[in-house]
């Protein structure tokens, strides 16, 4: 937005740091810019020290050229130049535009008849600044040699990030109303044709969707004379990056881009018969619109249409079949208002964002269109000397004007502050309100380019951003006390991460989406995840377009990319996965994820001695147990061998058919594909199934007599588990066992082949009395007879 | 006593002791036989025995303390260590500075009385959008750029599936749940389809806080994320709320903080402007409490949202937003392991 265009029609009477930062404050947020900073980059205001003629040429001059940062010397052919002439210097580097080709180049050096050449004196045209490229541009005594020349000659623009309920500000007459209600200054308008033609045209118009089309004036122009632009239209065009065309195409342009609401040129003679419909395209129908693409359209698209045929994409895009030419005479303008939600909608199904269909897709005002329609109609005498003869407005269901009716107390009530009346009045009054006060009654009625003044609320943001929200103080709320409970998950949740954190391992946060190919990555066999996964139809890559059903191979990559600088890794992440369910959203189970790979500690062994040595599986699995004494649950039965992990070093527990926890070693041909060490640990464990396992807290007081304890070793066949053993000999003991520690498990040569030895530690303690050792004698011999029966063991000598 | 004086150890002393006071000494056996002399004599003689032997003891406890404090420096002398050697190395566990960050946000506003909730980060269109004021094709759906995600076991498509843009759909979804009075605090990942460079990430973390009764406004917003803004920043930090536009609040606001690193003055951390942005409030939107059962005219609140990563990277100094979720364990390690 030109500072200068805005000032066609506002007075700024603060600085433009100013204006920006009032602006930004009341809700659209402005920087200033300079509108050249980037196509000048690297071009300077430099002095002509020196010239002479370049030897072996008729017109090429070696010109020396001091731009304040360096003196260098340049070969032009431009006949304008004068020792001490001030003028645009280009250093090597620089984009200008071939004064030939027109195209956009790069500035190199190059030597011209054995003369070196380093960067440009400029031609406007170079600059991009008009069509003179005869003779170099030669500026006035008032810019300083070395200033940026985009600080010379650029011009402020102001940049504003629009909000999309304030399509009122979409054109630079909109702007200029915020500015002038922030002000508190006042507009002025532009000129516009008189009135409406009552002659009737040659054609009708009839809108067949409208629910599409709320609005469609016509006007039929006679006698144009199609020729380039006036000088001033060009450049306003040209200065917010529009190309100029015509001067029929321009004023639409111009027009639009002043007050907000585009337009569109049909030629006369290209539509055939004496209507223009608006209707919805036929399936398949085709049209080749102004970007040279041929379109085939469906009944989604909204088309304008003379009888026979498309001749446009309402909103997004003209018909090349209509195009104004050189020789059209009569021109048929349209304006109109159109449902902006579809205008977005086919704007995205066509990928069309054109600048027509962008302002379309916000909700402008119908009001716009017979003003713009005016605005246009005379710039069009102006400039192509076209006269209007007709013009047709069809707006069968006019838009209401809302009334909107609330008292005083409202401000408070939504503010926390009592704004003085005469402060609300006023703002209301600087953004276009019409208003009427009826006792502690206000009735507001919202200008006619404002769609999103509708309700009590809406006018209390008004008035609190005209008058600034730092007019709202602070509070804290009072009012009653929330009664409300932790939520038991979160708390848990939090607690098992505490846990793991205290058993030294680091929490990691990874992407929620996950590469497809990662999930048979994970399975020994390399098949396909059961079941499916929820899929992103719309991912930012392929890396992120699965929903991830397990975290393992996040873990699994978090730990491969760690590993290539550290000898061991011990990562825990706690995060839903995502299990599809059907007709509902997913089931979001927050499980807890565990990895411990290479060695225990990365270092070296050090002088505090201990060699460093790799995880096992009973590293993992004293973590879990751990996490299950710090959270106080009852660990599950485990049952051994996860098919999906090392089979013979991995157990899983389930629960109505769901695993809830799964831990073991990677199986080996998962940890070579992931290029992980085959000392590679992982644990699943689901948050909520370990919630239900919390055991109630009963904090006895101990015993006050003595335990004592006695060590056994029993052998066994080497197929008995010591969950076994552990089970049987605690029933056995009873409730007088304490403790049942395994002290050693030994295989080898002092016992026969397929045995093994648990030796173990029993602890009993009464809470009755001192046990006798008669007492402690009976119980050991109880455990090892029924170890003898159920299991077939021994003692050991 | 000049056995005494030379005693070296508390050994020497102890024998010393038995020597001179013990049963056997000389002294006992006098003692012994003063009962045997005239009362008078045996007054005397008791008196100057006493006295020797008090004297005798008096000596003998000090050298005794002497001789065990000098043995006692020699011993710690003996057991001197070199205490700049480094101790064994432990693993030092520590949390995410996501998870951290979450922590102290719902702590700070536990203490306002905002209860901490949670809601899926998969979800309907509804929640996201609808409930919010924001109807299908509305522009304002430009600025949540959406994934949206395809269920295996079948789309509906009057009913589409998306991962959440924002922590917002917790509005809808704890009010259609409960009645007023309500003070919450929503902490979750969200999704938008963005490309990735320092400052943006597809997938980030956001909290949202919820407030609703019948007197709350827009100064209890500013209060609270006042409050708040000082709890994490520091008491000298100012706030700043600017008009703003978000559908499913009205009147709506962004919110800044003065710049906590230079005051206000601008510098790099605050884009030279002075102030640092939060995120968006606003007082609920009367379409959002009518799309949930609440009428409006009897209730009212507010909301706001914010970035859990960009408080982070404004108080560690994290140049770079994909380092949260990239995880390097040497970046990690240089959050504190305890929160």
């Amino acid at each position: 937005m030109p500072v200068r265009w805005l000032r066609d029609y506002v007075d700024i009477a603060v600085p433009l740091e100013e204006l920006a930062r009032l602006l930004t404050m009341a809700g659209i947020e402005t920087e200033i810019a300079n509108d050249k900073a980037d196509a000048w980059r690297h071009m300077w205001v430099g002095r002509i020290t020196a010239l002479e003629r370049v030897p072996q040429s008729k017109h090429l001059q070696l010109a020396t050229v001091d731009y304040g940062h360096g003196v260098r010397q340049v070969v032009t052919g431009a006949s304008n130049l004068k020792e001490g002439q001030v003028v645009p210097y280009a250093e090597v580097g620089a984009s200008y535009i071939d004064g030939k080709t027109g195209e956009r180049a790069t500035l190199k050096p190059t030597k011209l008849l054995g003369v070196r050449s380093e960067g440009m004196v400029m031609s406007e045209k170079e600059l991009g600044l008009g069509e003179d490229h005869e003779g170099i541009l030669i500026l006035n005594g008032q810019h300083e040699v070395g200033e940026p020349l985009a600080e010379a000659l650029g011009e402020s623009v102001f940049v504003c990030e629009l909000q999309p309920n304030r399509a009122d500000c979409l054109g630079v007459l909109g702007l200029a109303r915020e500015v002038a209600a922030i002000l508190g200054a006042d507009v002025r308008e532009p000129a516009l044709a008189h009135s409406v033609s009552e002659r009737a045209a040659d054609f009708t118009v009839r809108v067949e969707a409208p629910d599409a089309c709320l609005r469609y004036d016509a006007a039929l122009i006679r006698g144009v004379t199609v020729a380039p632009s006036p000088e001033w239209l060009q450049r306003r065009l040209l200065s917010v990056g529009l190309r100029p065309v015509n001067n029929v195409v321009d004023v639409t342009n111009y027009v639009m881009l002043e007050t907000g609401q585009p337009m569109h040129a049909f030629d006369r003679r290209q539509l055939g018969g004496g209507t223009i419909r608006v209707r919805r395209a036929a399936v398949g129908e085709r049209l080749r619109t102004l970007d040279d693409v041929e379109r085939i359209l469906d009944p989604s698209v909204l088309v304008i249409a003379d009888e026979s045929r498309a001749v446009g994409i309402a909103g997004v895009i003209g018909g090349e079949n209509t195009e104004i030419g050189a020789d059209t005479r009569d021109v048929v303008l349209e304006v109109a208002k159109f449902e902006n939600r579809g205008v977005g909608r086919t704007a995205m199904r066509l990928n069309l964002w054109t600048d027509a269909a962008r302002r379309f897709s916000w909700d402008l005002s119908p009001e716009l269109v017979p003003f713009a329609l005016r605005r246009a109609t005379l710039l069009l005498r102006e400039v192509a000397g076209g006269e209007t003869y007709a013009v047709i407005d069809v707006y069968p269901e006019r838009r209401v004007v809302p009334n909107i009716r609330m008292p005083f107390t409202a401000f408070r009530r939504l503010l926390g502050v009592e704004l003085p009346r005469d402060l609300v009045t006023d703002a209301l009054r600087r953004i276009g309100c019409r208003y009427a006060v009826d006792g502690d009654l206000l009735v507001v009625t919202p200008p006619p380019w404002r769609t999103d003044i509708n309700i009590p609320e809406d006018v209390v943001e008004e008035a609190a951003r005209i008058v600034g929200y730092d007019h709202i103080p602070l509070h804290i709320p009072d009012g009653e006390l929330m009664l409300h409970e932790r939520h038991p998950d979160v708390e848990f949740r939090e607690r098992a991460r505490d846990a793991l954190v205290g058993f030294g391992l680091q929490e990691v946060v990874s992407h929620a989406l996950i590469d497809p190919d990662w999930l048979p990555h994970v399975r020994p066999d390399g098949t396909a995840a059961r079941p499916e996964p929820l899929r992103v139809t719309n991912p930012t890559s392929r890396e992120q377009s699965v929903v991830r059903p397990t975290l393992e191979p996040s873990l699994l990559d978090t730990a491969r990319r760690n590993l290539r600088w550290a000898s061991g890794v011990a990562l825990f992440e706690i995060a839903p996965v995502y299990l599809p369910r059907r007709a509902d959203l997913p089931d979001e189970r927050w499980t807890i994820g565990i990895l411990l790979a290479g060695r225990v500690h990365d270092a070296p062994r050090t002088w505090v001695g201990g060699e460093t040595h790799t995880y096992d599986f009973f590293a993992l699995k004293g973590i879990v147990e751990r996490l299950a004494d710090a959270l106080r649950i009852a660990l599950p039965e485990l049952e051994p061998g996860d098919p999906a992990l090392h089979p013979g070093r991995s157990a899983l527990a389930r629960q109505d058919e769901q695993v809830m926890v799964r831990l073991g070693q990677l199986h080996p041909v998962v940890a070579e594909r992931w290029a992980l060490p085959g000392e590679t640990f992982v644990a699943f464990l689901d948050l909520a199934f370990l919630a239900s396992r919390q055991v109630p807290i009963v904090a006895e007081l101990p015993s006050r007599y003595p335990s004592a304890y006695r060590d056994v070793a029993i052998v066994v066949d080497d197929g008995i588990g010591w969950a076994r053993v552990r089970e049987d000999a605690r029933s056995a003991a009873g409730k007088t066992l304490a403790d049942l520690t395994l002290l050693d498990v030994y295989r080898g040569p002092q016992l026969p082949e397929g045995k093994k030895s648990f030796a173990m530690r029993l602890t009993f303690q009464s809470r009755e009395a001192t046990l006798a050792d008669q007492e402690i004698e009976r119980l050991v011999r109880r455990v090892v007879s029924r170890l003898e029966r159920a299991l077939g063991a021994t003692l050991r000598a | 006593m000049e056995d005494i004086a030379r005693a070296k150890t508390v050994e020497d002393i102890r024998e010393l002791r038995s020597r001179l006071l013990g049963k056997k000494s000389e002294l006992a056996r006098s003692l012994a036989e003063v009962g045997k002399l005239p009362p008078e004599q045996r007054r005397i003689e008791g008196e100057r025995l006493n006295r020797h032997k008090h004297l005798l003891e008096t000596a003998l406890d000090e050298r005794e303390r002497a001789v065990a404090a000098r043995q006692l420096d020699t011993t710690l002398e003996r057991e001197r260590i070199d205490v700049t050697l480094p101790g064994p190395a432990a693993r030092v566990g520590r949390h995410h500075p996501i998870s951290a960050t979450i922590r102290e946000i719902v702590r700070v506003f536990a203490g306002m009385g905002f209860e901490t909730i949670e809601g899926p980060e998969v979800e309907w269109d509804y929640y996201n959008f609808e409930a919010l004021n924001i109807p299908r094709d509305h522009p304002a759906r430009e600025k949540y750029a959406t994934l949206w995600v395809s269920n295996p076991l079948g789309d509906d498509p009057q009913r589409p599936m998306l991962l959440r843009t924002h922590t917002s759909p917790m509005q809808a979804r704890v009010m259609e749940r409960r009645q007023p009075p309500i003070r919450v605090i929503v902490p979750g990942r969200c999704f938008r389809y963005e490309a990735t460079d320092p400052t943006h990430e597809s997938i980030f973390f956001q909290f949202e806080g919820l407030a609703v009764d019948d007197r709350l406004t827009m100064a209890d917003l500013k209060g609270v994320l006042y409050s708040f803004a000082r709890q994490i920043f520091g008491g000298d930090r100012k706030i700043r709320f600017r008009n703003d536009y978000f559908p499913f609040v009205e009147p709506g606001a962004d919110v800044a903080v003065d710049c906590f690193l230079c005051d206000g003055r601008g510098c790099r951390v605050c884009g030279h402007s002075g102030w640092i942005e939060l995120g968006g409030a606003g007082m609920v939107h009367p379409n959002v409490l009518r799309a949930v059962g609440y009428d409006p005219e009897r209730w009212q609140g507010f909301a706001f949202g914010c970035g859990v990563e960009r408080l982070s990277m404004l108080r560690q100094g994290v140049p770079d937003l994909r380092a949260f979720q990239q995880n390097d364990v040497r970046w990690l390690a240089q959050f504190p392991a305890v929160m």
